[in-house]
């Protein structure tokens, strides 16, 4: 992704950091893999244990009761539920919606101090100490995945003990959002290096993932077409979320349509979700 | 304001007032921003002296004297992402019997018998925010002393290399490894 916001971004980096700030080429040298998730909807049950194992593996803050109220709970994954058809005949469905890792990110272009980039790894990372706050990125998000610390998050005594020290614990002021897990991917490719190997198709599982148990979640290499979850993305039942807006997600989902169903565009069909945040 | 008049001598006092006013927040922010910018560019690695440890532990005696290899002691180093401190358990290995009189390897030994760790004090140590491994270092051929200086010869470990992000990212661009952001932060 380039583009002229992205460029100044840059130019404010190097300005701020000095020349150390890597060129595009030296971050973006492409080197064919392209992380991805499959989200089998019909597998779904919406027992949310996927957004249990995130907030542990992630140090996500506890959401207390008043943070939920007022729409500033922190879920890097979140089950959307909504009803299909008209009582009694209603259905609930759910969607785990979690940052897309989007090939067209909206957030990345908006960054003005370049804190939000797309890795050569296909991930859209974000580079907490390098980020100012401004939440641009969180209102560009069509899916609503980003999420601003309005407090320092706390743990009371034993649950910081369980912190984990892989992942940063994100303080006042910054975006935080799903990184599919960067620390477990990054800790795969030490493994398989120091064992002279490639990395193994599903050998990295995101937390969320490893904890689901209809094994609705699929975490792999989108390139490579011989792993499952790249399969799994040929399936007639995919589709990507607001597919229309081009932003080329990372996240693929997978549904059949149920033709019995009577969708009624007026009610009834909409989501009910933790909401914006912002 | 009687330097601006020497400047510009027609200018009215009304005028002066205004220029002035629309002047030094100017001046003002630039300062700000220049500021802001030395800041940014001095803050980084640190290069501190050595600090007090518990225990009078000297490398120049083991690694160096007593030729103890490095791995012996810190075992993480060639796999994992730390170089892990040895265990009291390791240090009785030898000391259970080599110079027990000393009241330096009494305190050791207080420590084995009320099975109590030792609290070694950090010399280096990255911020929370940067991730780094050792494995990769080591099994990429780099010796401990590029980057810690030659530890065999201190009698108490110091850090001699800023270990900054420019001075990481030196070594990775000279050795074409990775520069992507998401390798060093977490
Ligand atoms: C080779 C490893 C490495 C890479 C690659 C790297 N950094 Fe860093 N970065 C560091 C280290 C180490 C520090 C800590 C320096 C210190 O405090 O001594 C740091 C510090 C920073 C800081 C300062 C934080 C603070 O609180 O002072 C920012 C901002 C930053 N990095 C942004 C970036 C961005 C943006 C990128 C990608 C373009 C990047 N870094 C790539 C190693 C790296
Ligand atoms: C007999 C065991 C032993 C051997 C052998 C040994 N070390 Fe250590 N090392 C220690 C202990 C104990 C500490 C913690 C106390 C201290 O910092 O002095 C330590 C600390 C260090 C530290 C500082 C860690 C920090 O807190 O940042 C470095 C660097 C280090 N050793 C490098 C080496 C190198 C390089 C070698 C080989 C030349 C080596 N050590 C050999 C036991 C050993
Ligand atoms: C492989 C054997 C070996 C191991 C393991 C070892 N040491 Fe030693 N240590 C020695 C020898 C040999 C000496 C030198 C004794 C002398 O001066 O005669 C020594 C000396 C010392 C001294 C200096 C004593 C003095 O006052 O002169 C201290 C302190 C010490 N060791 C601490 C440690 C600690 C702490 C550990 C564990 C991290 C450790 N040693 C592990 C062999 C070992
Ligand atoms: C590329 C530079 C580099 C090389 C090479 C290197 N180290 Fe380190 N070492 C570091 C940095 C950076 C830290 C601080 C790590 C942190 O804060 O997590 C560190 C920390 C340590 C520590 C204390 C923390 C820990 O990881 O347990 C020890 C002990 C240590 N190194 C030993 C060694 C030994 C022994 C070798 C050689 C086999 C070695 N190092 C090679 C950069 C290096
Ligand atoms: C003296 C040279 C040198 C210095 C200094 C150095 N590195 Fe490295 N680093 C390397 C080399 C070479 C590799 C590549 C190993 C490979 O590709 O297998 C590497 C690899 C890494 C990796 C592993 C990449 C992966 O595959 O996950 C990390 C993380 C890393 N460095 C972080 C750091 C940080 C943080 C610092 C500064 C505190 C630092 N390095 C300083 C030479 C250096």
């Amino acid at each position: 992704m380039s583009s002229a916001h992205e460029a100044s971004a840059r130019a404010t980096a190097v300005a701020t950091l000095g020349e150390t700030i890597p060129t595009d080429a030296e971050v973006t040298p492409l080197d064919g893999r392209r992380w991805g998730m499959v989200i089998d909807l019909d597998r779904c049950t919406g027992c949310q244990a996927c957004v249990v194992a995130c907030q542990a593996e992630n140090n996500i803050a506890i959401n207390e009761e008043n943070r939920v109220l007022e729409r500033r709970a922190k879920t890097w994954i979140r089950i959307e539920r909504y009803w299909e058809g008209e009582f009694p005949n209603a259905k609930a469905r759910f969607i785990p919606v979690l940052c897309q890792h989007c090939g067209n990110a909206p957030c990345e272009t908006v960054c003005p101090v370049w804190a939000t980039y797309h890795n050569p790894e296909g991930l859209n990372v974000q580079v907490y100490n390098r980020c100012i706050g401004t939440r641009f990125c969180a209102n560009g998000c069509p899916y609503s995945v980003r999420y601003f610390n309005f407090w320092n998050p706390e743990w009371p005594e034993p649950l910081n003990n369980q912190l984990n020290p892989d992942v940063t614990v994100r303080t006042k002021g910054i975006i935080e959002k799903c990184t599919f897990c960067l620390q477990r991917i990054n800790r795969a490719r030490v493994t398989s290096k120091n064992e002279d190997r490639e990395i193994a198709d599903g050998e990295v599982q995101p937390a969320c993932v490893q904890s689901c148990p209809t094994t609705a979640l699929v975490f792999g290499d989108l390139n490579d077409p011989s792993t499952t979850a790249s399969r799994l993305a040929e399936s007639e039942r995919r589709y990507t979320l607001l597919e229309n807006f081009g932003t080329d997600p990372s996240v693929v989902y997978l549904k059949k349509v149920d033709p019995h169903v009577e969708i009624d565009h007026h009610h009834g069909h909409h989501a009910e979700t933790a909401g914006k945040h912002a | 304001m009687q330097y601006l008049g020497a400047l510009l001598p027609r200018i009215t006092r009304l005028q002066a007032l205004v220029i002035g006013l629309a002047v030094t927040p100017l001046l003002l922010g630039g300062a700000g921003v220049i500021a802001l910018l030395l800041f940014l560019m001095a803050s980084g690695g640190t290069v501190t002296g050595a600090p007090e440890q518990p225990i009078a532990f000297d490398h120049s005696v083991h690694a160096g004297e007593a030729a103890i290899p490095c791995q012996f002691c810190h075992r993480g180093v060639v796999t994992e992402a730390s170089a892990t401190i040895p265990s009291v358990q390791q240090c009785m290995f030898c000391h259970g019997v080599v110079a027990t009189d000393r009241p330096q390897i009494q305190l050791l030994q207080a420590h084995w018998e009320t099975n109590t760790p030792v609290d070694w004090t950090r010399v280096h140590r990255v911020p929370d925010h940067v991730r780094f491994v050792h494995a990769p270092h080591i099994q990429a051929g780099l010796d401990c002393a590029t980057c810690h200086g030659d530890v065999a010869s201190m009698s108490e470990v110091r850090q001699v290399r800023s270990l900054s992000m420019g001075d990481c990212q030196g070594c990775h661009r000279e050795n074409s490894a990775s520069l992507d952001c998401a390798t060093c932060h977490k």
